[in-house]
Formats: structure tokens, sequence, C-alpha cells
């Protein structure tokens, strides 16, 4: 123990032989754990920002429909009225109540948006105006007149681009036509069904989300309006959208929902299941960047081999006389390795500050993709320009530990190489 | 435990280096027995064999052929890791340029092999300190090797080759490097240890004074011994003394 600590001792102070050289290499690895700690804390915030966006545009971090629904995308597979309650009902229990931050039930369909001057065609959400905005992103994004209300029966919002396309304003009368659903075995009210059924809207708000497709094809009306136009008795609706307080809850509370929602009649997916193409494209990205990390970090371990391996061939005569001396292989073995943690330590505590440092700025300021872009995002999963940097404690524990890992495995080698000192030629120089 | 006769026994020495395709033969079957507490200088030409003598006898390197016996141990039937503590327990080195450790003062050099056999801090302080004393390094003990002359540096190579006690000291021309007075001087050290301990010192040389000062000499010449002459303890020390003089 006492001589390993001297071996240590001696690791320490080669280090600052060539103080100058062993803050260059401690720089080089320092580099790349601040880049790959500014290099997660992007990635994982811009995930958790492409997430937030890409649900509160889609159904909800969970969304419970009609069992087939997803698969088939038919509008007239709806939730029934008391399925509807009943959710309505569990969600209000202190459990879920915790975990739960908006739920909004809608009416989907698709239909014709006509004005005096154009027509498109549309995807028709009926929704709560009371209930949407804490669940949608579409809300928030109305930049022209007011969001849906309760006392605006016949209002509509619509997307920036639909409204160039028809040529509307904030008040303008549009005509909504549709054809009524009709659920398989049911009679609909009013005897509607497979009918083509229209209702005249007043245009109360325009919103932007920057997305071509929604802003172009989305509208949203009331429920009751919807449900009317569509011909369907009060409470049906195509789904309800949950949104939570953590996205990673989405599991835990698909589960609880399935668990009470027994029969076979619904299906209960997380936003991972519901909008798999998000989840794949996200899962895509992270491969591509441990992929470029793997590179940064496999380079800069190159460097930092090269640094030890010249520092222990040019000690070759040194540990020869420590072998000389009666020095085990394996001792020098451990000085050589002393001295590579020695030199990583450094070089963790050099990345962590900066690195820490840049992704507090980020956090906090974010990066301005818009300085990058130069002019308007293209579009993109990500609808919020300013980038903020989240970084959790387990991602700087893992980087931490595998720069560390990585440094250690490096610096076997040259241990070996050290181990392998052969007398009497190394003390001849040779 | 067997007893050894002799501090170091050669039988029959034979190595040999490659050079490329060139057979290069550096000992041509040494025989050679030296005592305990023996002050023996190998001297000879360059190429002679004297350092390839030294190593075979300090386990540095092996022998092609022979026997080589040190502190009762065949050499040649040891692993590398016995032999490592042989030189560890029994075997101190002072090489011609001193090699210390350029990281440590000279007093951790000096307690270098002594924290290697785990001796706890207190008695390496102890010993260290005394040698030091006796050595002409006291108030040196912090300095690191950068700031001490050579002849102070060869010292501390000394002082660290006795710390263990060993009962062999092997030292390849100690005073190669250094100039005529300390090289009495550092002369002066080793003999009075030799004298004092009983430790058995072996060195290579090709100084003349280091020759004179010798109870023992033996010449080599081409791999083989060709004169091996004991002279009384006092008159090698009155004829350098002479020479000093």
């Amino acid at each position: 123990m006492r001589s390993a600590l001297l071996l240590v001792k001696i690791g320490w102070r080669n280090l600052w032989r060539n103080p100058r050289g062993t803050l260059l290499t401690a720089s080089a690895l320092g580099l790349g754990l601040a880049l790959l700690l500014i290099s997660l804390g992007l990635l994982d915030g811009g995930h958790e920002q492409t997430i937030a966006d890409g649900v509160r545009l889609g159904p909800g971090h969970v969304v419970i429909q009609a069992k087939g629904y997803q698969d088939s995308g038919s509008d007239e597979l709806l939730l029934p009225a008391q399925v509807v309650s009943g959710i309505e009902g569990f969600l209000q229990t202190a459990e879920m109540k915790k975990l739960v931050r908006g739920v909004s039930p809608r009416l989907l369909a698709t239909g014709l948006l006509s004005s005096s001057a154009n027509s498109a065609g549309v995807r028709i959400m009926g929704v709560i105006p009371q209930d949407e905005p804490a669940v949608s992103f579409i809300p928030q994004r109305v930049v022209e007149g007011t969001y849906l209300s309760d006392d605006r029966p016949s209002g509509v919002v619509i997307g920036a681009e639909l409204a160039r396309e028809l040529e509307v304003k904030i008040g303008s009368r549009v005509v909504l036509m549709t054809q009524a659903l009709r659920q398989p075995g049911i009679e609909t009210k009013n005897g509607a069904g497979e009918e083509m059924q229209s209702t005249l809207l007043r245009v109360s708000g325009i919103f932007r989300t920057g997305l071509g497709a929604v802003d172009a094809n989305i509208i949203q009306l009331p429920l009751p309006a919807a449900q009317t136009l569509l011909g369907l008795p009060d409470g049906q609706v195509t789904q309800v959208a949950l949104l939570l307080q953590q996205e990673g809850d989405s599991a835990m509370v698909a589960r609880a929902l399935r668990k009470q929602l027994t029969g076979g009649t619904v299906e209960v997916l997380t936003w991972r299941e519901s909008i798999p193409m998000l989840a794949q494209i996200l899962g895509l990205d992270h491969a591509f960047n441990y992929i470029m990390n793997g590179v940064i970090l496999a380079m800069v371990g190159l460097g930092i081999l090269n640094t030890i391996l010249m520092r222990v061939l040019e000690r070759r005569y040194e540990f020869g006389v420590c072998k000389a001396l009666g020095l085990r292989p394996g001792q020098l073995a451990v000085m050589v390795i002393g001295e590579s943690l020695a030199l990583t330590a450094i070089s963790l505590a050099l990345g962590l500050a900066l690195g820490l440092s840049v992704e507090h700025y980020f956090a906090t300021s974010g990066l301005d993709l818009r300085w990058i872009f130069k002019t308007d995002l293209p579009s993109a999963l990500v609808l919020d320009p300013i980038l903020y940097s989240r970084l959790s404690s387990n991602r700087i524990i893992w980087s931490v530990s595998i720069v560390f890992a990585m440094a250690t495995i490096i610096s076997f080698y040259p241990a070996l190489k050290a181990a392998r000192t052969e007398l009497p030629d190394a003390l001849k120089g040779l | 435990m067997v007893l050894a006769e002799w501090a170091v026994e050669l039988k029959e020495v034979r190595k040999t280096y490659r050079t490329g395709p060139i057979d290069v033969p550096a000992l041509r079957g040494v025989s050679l027995q030296i005592a305990a507490g023996e002050f023996a200088a190998v001297a000879g030409p360059s190429g002679s064999g004297k350092t390839t003598l030294l190593n075979i006898i300090g386990g540095l390197d092996r022998a092609d052929a022979g026997e080589v016996w040190v502190a009762g141990q065949n050499l040649q039937l040891l692993s590398s890791g016995e032999l490592a503590h042989l030189r560890l327990q029994r075997i101190g080195f002072v090489f011609q340029t001193y090699n210390l450790l350029p990281v440590l003062s000279a007093l951790e050099n000096a307690e270098f092999t002594l924290l290697l056999q785990g001796v706890p801090a207190h008695k390496r302080r102890e010993k260290v300190e005394k040698l030091f004393s006796e050595v002409g390094l006291a108030g040196l003990e912090d300095r690191r090797p950068a700031e001490l002359s050579g002849g102070q540096q060869q010292r501390v190579a000394v002082a660290r080759a006795m710390v263990t006690e060993p009962a062999l000291i092997l030292a390849d021309e100690p005073t190669a490097n250094l100039d005529s007075a300390t090289a009495i001087a550092l002369l002066d050290v080793m003999e009075h240890l030799n004298r004092v301990t009983g430790t058995t010192f072996i060195f290579s040389t090709h100084d003349p004074q280091v020759m004179e000062r010798a109870h023992r000499f033996i010449r080599l010449r081409d791999g083989q011994i060709t004169s091996d002459e004991t002279r009384d303890r006092q008159a090698a020390g009155v004829a350098a003394k002479g020479d000093a003089v």
C-alpha cells in the first residue's frame, strides 16, 4: 500500500516534469468531455422540445381512442360517451391528478372549408375550448383574433396558410362541409349518416405554428358544433388526449389507464406508439449523435494514447533503473496507470468546468438557431427557434464515466509497455 | 537454510550477444569466487565484458551457459519475479550516471527501495538520515537531483544502494563522471561502508584511483579473466592515499 502511494506520487510528479505538455493533453481530453456534455445537453434539450411540440400538435403524451383507430384511421371509430365519462372520472383520482396536466376530448374528421374566394380540404378538430389549451399548442399560436370560446359556438380557428388560400380574415364567414359519421350498428341522431352536412362558421382566430402542413390543413371548432355537424350523439368523441406533467410518466399512465379500461373496446397509446415516426426520428438522431460522440472520443483517445505512450517510451531508461532496483513489472504498470489517472482527473476537472459552463449558458439563454440558419427556420420538428440545453445529472455521471473508462483503458497499453521494459537493454538506452 | 560459501560464485559463465547476423561473445567461460566483505574491482578495456559480468551477477541479464550463484541462490534457476525480489532484498546498484529518479527528493530517492520493501516511515527516515550523515549529505535531504552536484548525486545513489543493507553492492564505473577529488571522496565513503558493514562491493572501472583502492583486482580482456590479484587491505589503502597526495 505504501509502495503504491509512492508510485502514485511519482506518477503525479512526473506529470509536472513537462507542465505545458500535461496541460495540453489534459485540455484535449477535457475538451472531448466538454463537447460530449454540450452536445448531449443540446441533444436532450432539443429532443425534449421536439417531443413537447410534437405531442402538443398531435395526440398528447397519452391518447385513448377506439380500438383499431391507430391502424385504420377511420373517423367512424368513436369512443362511446360512457367510456369518456369513465376516463374523466378516473383522471380525477388524486394519484392521476398529480401526473396529468391537461385532458382534452376531441372529435376528428375531414371536410371541405369554403370561402367566397376558394375551397380547401381540411382536418376538422372538434374540441372543448376551455380544455384544449392545456393540451394543444394551437391555442397559444393564435396570431390574429382570439381562440374559441363557449360564447361563440359557431367560431372556428384556422391556420395562417389556410386563411391565405381562402382569402379570409377575422370575422369572415366560411362554410364547412363534411360527410356525417355513422357508427357501425348504431343509428345516428336525426337519422343522419353518410349524408353531406354543412354549417356556416365565422373565423374567430388565425394561428401560425410554423409547420406548413398544420397551418394549411387544421381547423378547430367547438366540440358541440362538430358533433352536430357530424350527426353524433352528445359525448361521442374520437379520442381523449392527455398532456402529462412529465414525459417520462407516459408509459406508467398508459399502463394505469389500460388496467382501468378493460373490455377491449379502447386502445391506450403513449406518444411513442401514436406518433411512431417522431419516436423513430429521435431514436435515429440519438444513434447518430452517439456515433459522432464516439468518433470525437476515439480521436481524443488516440491523441491521449500517443501522448502517454511517448511519455513512457522516453522514460524507458528510468523504468529500467526502477526495475533494476527491484520494482516488479506490475508495480511499474501501476505507476504508469497512476500517472494516466492523475492526468485524467485534471482533464475531467477542466472538461467539467468548461462543459458545464457552456451548457449552463445554453440552458438559460438558449442557442438561437436563427443565428445559424440566418433566415426563418426551415420546416422542422423544432418549432421554437431557440434551443435550450437540458442535461440531467445521470447524463453528467454517464459522460464522466465514459471518458474516465476510456482514459483508463487507454493507459493499459503504455502500462503494459512499461511493465515489459527489458533489462539490461533499457539501461543501455537500447 | 544453506549458508553461502561465497558471496558470488561464477562457474564457466558464457554470454554472447547477437548483433544482426554477427555473434559477439561478451563472456567466454568466466569462473570467479568472491567472498563476503570483499572490495573488488573489475577492470579492462571497453568491450572486455565488465558491464556484462556485473549485469549477470546482479540478475539484470542472464548467462547463456554456466552457473551464477549469488547469496546462495543459482540465478539461472530464478524467474524474473524472483530475480526482482533478490535484487530488492540482497543487491544494491550504483550506476555510472547516478540514475536517480528526477521527480523525487534526495531523501525519497534513497528510501525508494525501503518503501518497496514495506519498511515503515519512521524506520526509513532513521536509516536514510544516518546514512546521509555518513556519506556527507546531511541537510540536502529535500533537494531534487537537478539541485545536486554530480558527486552529491552519486552519494545519494550509494545511500540508495546501501540503505537496505544488501549483501552485495554492484557499482558500474561509479567514478566515471566525477572529478578526481570527488571520486576519492566517494571511494572513501564506499570503503568506509565496506569496512563498517561488511557489505561486498564489486565495481567495474577504468579509473586508476579505483583500481589502486581495490583489495582485489580482477582484469578482464575479451571476455576472459586475464589476472586476479588480491592485495592486502591496508596496503591498498596506503597506496591509494599516497597517490592522492
